[in-house]
């Protein structure tokens, strides 16, 4: 028996050392690739178990998001997140559930919840000197009252839009405010029925409160692509100037078709001579005028020039992911002319259409947007700063001048599209702008659209609007633009 | 040993009570206290009854009983939303199983103090392991079933799970009668491709009580216990008779079994996918969401884990029970599990070493069967949580939350004891000495 007995205890030996190489392997090898797997919300706990997570705050010092101990002592999580500024700033802030997050609380969550490895040696410091390890600071480069403004015009207004408001000088977003919005303070629970139940409202709700459409949301922009088409034509014939006359027919018939163009109550452009100064024709926004300059341009032209304002990048970062903001070759010279009036398959963010106006504003270099400021660790220490660099060049200083000359036109002009917001009207503020209006077919009234930058002679500000049914860009999306740069300018006036 | 025992079992209580509250528990008195008097006199009772019992025996069950309570109070403080809790008065209600386990334990050495005496009621205790594995499939589901399987009794608030308890009586009912018919099987019969086998009439009985255990286990829908039923009966038959075609055998059968079952039988087959494909399609989300979940669990503990207190184990269902080792696996990572096996380790070792040393037959058997019964029960449960086998729902011995697996645990460990003294007593003096043979010098 003693010997069946010995083999017995191979057995067992055998049946041990498998379980302790099983488990080896398990939690000495795998665990890298079982954390990422999804639904493992143990990563969520152990983050906001191990740290207090560190907050956001804007650049003039108002706190969007923060953490507090939760008041629920049986709360497996210790701390609750809250957003004190809500619905406001939710396309900044994002939110951060149980499960995911969105926004800042994404794109910088490592460094927020105190994980990054950027923190790991403050996280030993204070290991030693006993000190209770947090979350870093981001400090984002939203002004509170510019973003306040948009966001309270764009509610005021009650139609379903985005603003984003730019420093055309280093590219810092001032405001990125899209409506409908949500309180991200809903998703914060930690009671997951709760949340999934908020999070089903919110995605059920036809109004998309979760879109944020300032980065996201992608629409027609109308006359404001006619400063791309504008920046193209003085590009490629130095000849021109804003005060050469171009062809400007009442009607254009495309060539192909029996389509006729003509510009939006079927007036005439100019004086009605079939001639008129292309700052007449920008200031009026002549559809014939610009869909012949178009065709003459070509496609192509039109296209690089698109792309070198911003449009058909996929990879831009703010470091919030960006839609794509999209100029397709069209397939005939007749859409060709669509295309440079901002029709066809034209579409734009908020962003890139504030991108616009930045670019001419600073003198034809287009600024890097960005939204992180900088991150300061719980010591106040700089863990990192967000350099400005420029994105591109799609004009020369001169076609710059000559853009904004026009712009300024559209404002200040007595013919122009948006002369209600005139340096009279506005206490001697000078604003240059483009309206837009684009048919989409999908609202009763037209998609609104207005790019603008201010003061004209030394810019501060850029601010793109784009307002689903909004109507007429300079009664629906000018307003709010004016609104944002007064609050803007006012704080710069403080300083 | 057991004053080590006992200062590891307050240390990690302590800890628990730091990580979560920021002091020391408040429980340290209520909890602890009484768990140190129970296994005092647990000690006090071994001294009295079984002085040459094996002195690991007692500290090692101890320290395994002591972290089950630590991990009770943990996950009993710190409950959570995402999952039911353990009511608070859960501690409390596993340090009184502890003093009824200690008490059973105590009993067993008072009452048994020669081993073969259980030997006398081998039909007895048979029948007595049937009824027990057959009592819970014969009640009304409404007293007897729980998450699918019917493996126990409602009485009131009170729950028992008899199989733990049949588990020891048919070891001892098998042992006794292999012991008995030990050389019958080994030499009478036929030998058939091979293969030596014993007559219908010696190996009916216990056939038919196998065969009646495994079946009303899979009409209990109780696949783990059935598992650990099989390898004590193969392990015991292998133990008598010596004869390794019976081990193959058992073997060959019960994985031919449990293929055929995992296509016959819906649940069965349903537990060989989530083994298999834990995280495809909607397995994490639903039937292997207990798996994955204590596998990510382990997984985030780690080498050295997060600290008791410090993990989300609350997170995996049924974790006070059946994955009660993926909480360890979580809190004190790769090196608290593997130290937890190297415990159960020792506990087997030393009951295979008992089985070695112990003159009489029929106590090397049971002790061989009990230690083995241990192992197979470890394995089985820790493999099914690291996945090295299918999961199948038994109770971790002495960590589970839970009363009956842990009274039936400290009675195995009494059996053990006992046997253990049986093996170590040092031979009876005798009655009168010699004395030195005087040589006298006659002048």
């Amino acid at each position: 028996m003693n010997r069946a007995l010995r083999r017995i205890s191979i057995a067992v030996l055998v049946m041990f050392l498998l379980l302790l190489i099983n488990v080896n392997y398990l939690q000495g090898f795998a665990p890298a690739s079982l954390a990422g797997k999804q639904g493992n919300s143990r990563a969520f706990y152990a983050a906001q178990n191990q740290y207090e997570r560190g907050s956001i705050v804007t650049a003039d010092g108002v706190t969007i998001a923060a953490s507090k101990l939760s008041s629920d002592s049986n709360d497996s999580i210790k701390y609750q997140r809250y957003y004190p500024q809500g619905p406001a700033y939710a396309p900044v802030t994002g939110y951060e559930t149980i499960f995911s997050q969105t926004g800042i609380e994404g794109a910088e969550n490592s460094l927020l919840s105190g994980n990054a490895s950027a923190l790991d040696v403050r996280k030993i410091i204070d290991l030693i000197t006993g000190k209770t390890t947090k979350g870093a600071t981001v400090e984002v480069t939203i002004n509170s009252k510019a973003q306040e403004a948009a966001y309270n015009a764009l509610k005021a207004l009650g139609k379903p839009g985005g603003v984003v408001a730019l420093n055309p000088k280093t590219g810092a977003i001032l405001a990125m405010a899209s409506y409908p919005s949500f309180d991200p303070s809903v998703l914060a629970v930690h009671d997951s029925k709760q949340l999934i139940a908020s999070d089903n409202q919110l995605l059920r709700d036809p109004a998309q409160p979760l879109l944020n459409r300032a980065l996201e949301g992608s629409y027609p922009p109308g006359s404001t692509f006619k400063i791309v088409t504008s920046s193209a034509l003085l590009t490629q014939s130095p000849g021109t100037t804003i005060n050469s006359n171009v062809d400007s027919p009442t009607q254009l018939t495309l060539p192909q078709t029996t389509h006729v163009l003509h510009n939006d109550q079927g007036e005439a452009c100019g004086d009605g001579s079939g001639q008129a100064p292309l700052i007449t024709a920008f200031a009026q926004s002549c559809d014939t005028t610009f869909g012949k300059i178009g065709m003459q341009l070509g496609a192509a032209a039109l296209n690089t020039m698109a792309q070198k304002f911003g449009m058909n990048d996929e990879s831009l970062t703010i470091p919030l992911t960006v839609a794509k903001s999209n100029y397709v070759i069209p397939p005939s010279q007749a859409l060709t002319a669509f295309s440079a009036i901002g029709q066809y398959s034209d579409t734009v963010t908020p962003l890139q259409e504030a991108m616009f106006a930045a670019a001419i504003a600073n003198g034809g270099t287009l600024m890097k947007p960005y939204l992180v400021q900088q991150v300061t660790a719980s010591d106040l220490s700089t863990v990192q700063t967000t350099g400005q660099s420029a994105l591109s060049q799609p004009v020369t200083s001169s076609v710059a001048g000559s853009v904004g000359q026009m712009m300024r036109a559209v404002v200040q002009d007595p013919n122009g599209t948006a002369f209600s917001f005139n340096a009279q009207a506005e206490g001697g503020l000078v604003i240059a702008g483009k309206t837009g209006t684009a048919e989409t077919g999908q609202f009763s009234l037209n998609d609104a659209a207005f790019t603008c930058f201010a003061p004209y002679g030394n810019p501060d500000i850029a601010v793109g609007v784009i307002i689903q049914g909004g109507g007429y860009g300079a009664s629906a999306a000018a307003p709010i633009a004016v609104q944002v740069i007064k609050a803007y300018l006012a704080t710069l006036g403080n300083q | 040993m057991l004053v080590f025992a006992f200062a590891l079992v307050a240390f990690a209580f302590a800890n628990v009570g730091f990580s979560l509250k920021g002091s020391l528990p408040s429980g340290v008195v209520e909890y602890l206290g009484p768990y140190v008097v129970i296994v005092l006199i647990a000690h006090l009772a071994m001294r009295r009854f079984a002085p040459w019992a094996d002195p690991l025996l007692l500290p090692l069950a101890t320290m395994l009983n002591g972290l089950g309570i630590v991990m009770t109070y943990r996950l009993a403080e710190q409950g959570n939303r995402l999952s039911a809790p353990l009511s608070s008065s859960a501690t409390m209600i596993q340090v009184v199983y502890s003093a009824i386990g200690i008490g059973g334990f105590v009993a067993v050495l008072a009452l048994i103090r020669e081993p073969r005496v259980l030997q006398r009621y081998t039909y007895t205790l048979g029948a007595i392991g049937l009824l027990l594995v057959a009592l819970p499939a014969l009640l009304p589901a409404s007293i007897s079933e729980v998450y699918g399987a019917k493996i126990q009794i409602r009485l009131g608030t009170f729950t028992i799970q008899p199989e733990e308890f049949a588990k020891l009586a048919l070891a001892a009912s098998f042992a006794g009668y292999l012991v008995a018919k030990r050389d019958v099987l080994a030499l009478a019969g036929r030998r058939v491709l091979g293969i030596d086998l014993p007559r219908a009439r010696d190996l009916g009985p216990i056939l038919l009580a196998w065969a009646a255990s495994l079946l009303l286990l899979i009409f209990e829908s109780d696949i783990g216990t059935s598992a650990v039923f099989m390898g004590l009966f193969v392990a015991t038959l292998y133990i008598a008779t010596s004869r390794t075609s019976w081990l193959l055998l058992g073997f060959v059968m019960f994985v031919a079994g449990a293929f055929a079952a995992s296509k016959l039988v819906h649940h069965v087959g349903e537990r060989f996918d989530i083994w298999l494909h834990p995280f495809t399609g909607q397995n994490p989300t639903h039937n292997a969401y207990q798996l994955v979940q204590g596998l990510y669990g382990m997984a985030s503990g780690g080498l050295l884990g997060k600290g008791l207190g410090g993990g989300q184990p609350y997170i995996t269902p049924l974790v006070q029970s059946d994955l009660v080792v993926s909480a360890f696996g979580e809190e004190l990572g790769l090196a608290g599990v593997m130290a937890i096996l190297l415990l159960y380790g020792l506990i087997v070792q030393r009951g295979l070493r008992t089985a070695m040393s112990v003159k009489d037959p029929y106590s090397k058997l049971l002790a061989g069967a009990l230690s083995f019964m241990l192992a197979l029960q470890v394995f089985v449960i820790v493999g099914g949580v690291t996945r090295l086998i299918p999961l199948t729902g038994i109770t971790t011995p002495f960590l589970s939350q839970g009363g009956s697996s842990l009274v039936a645990s400290w009675m195995l460990i009494a059996v053990l004891a006992r046997l253990s003294d049986t093996a170590r007593r040092p031979p009876p003096r005798p009655i009168q000495e010699e004395g030195l043979t005087q040589v006298v010098t006659i002048k």
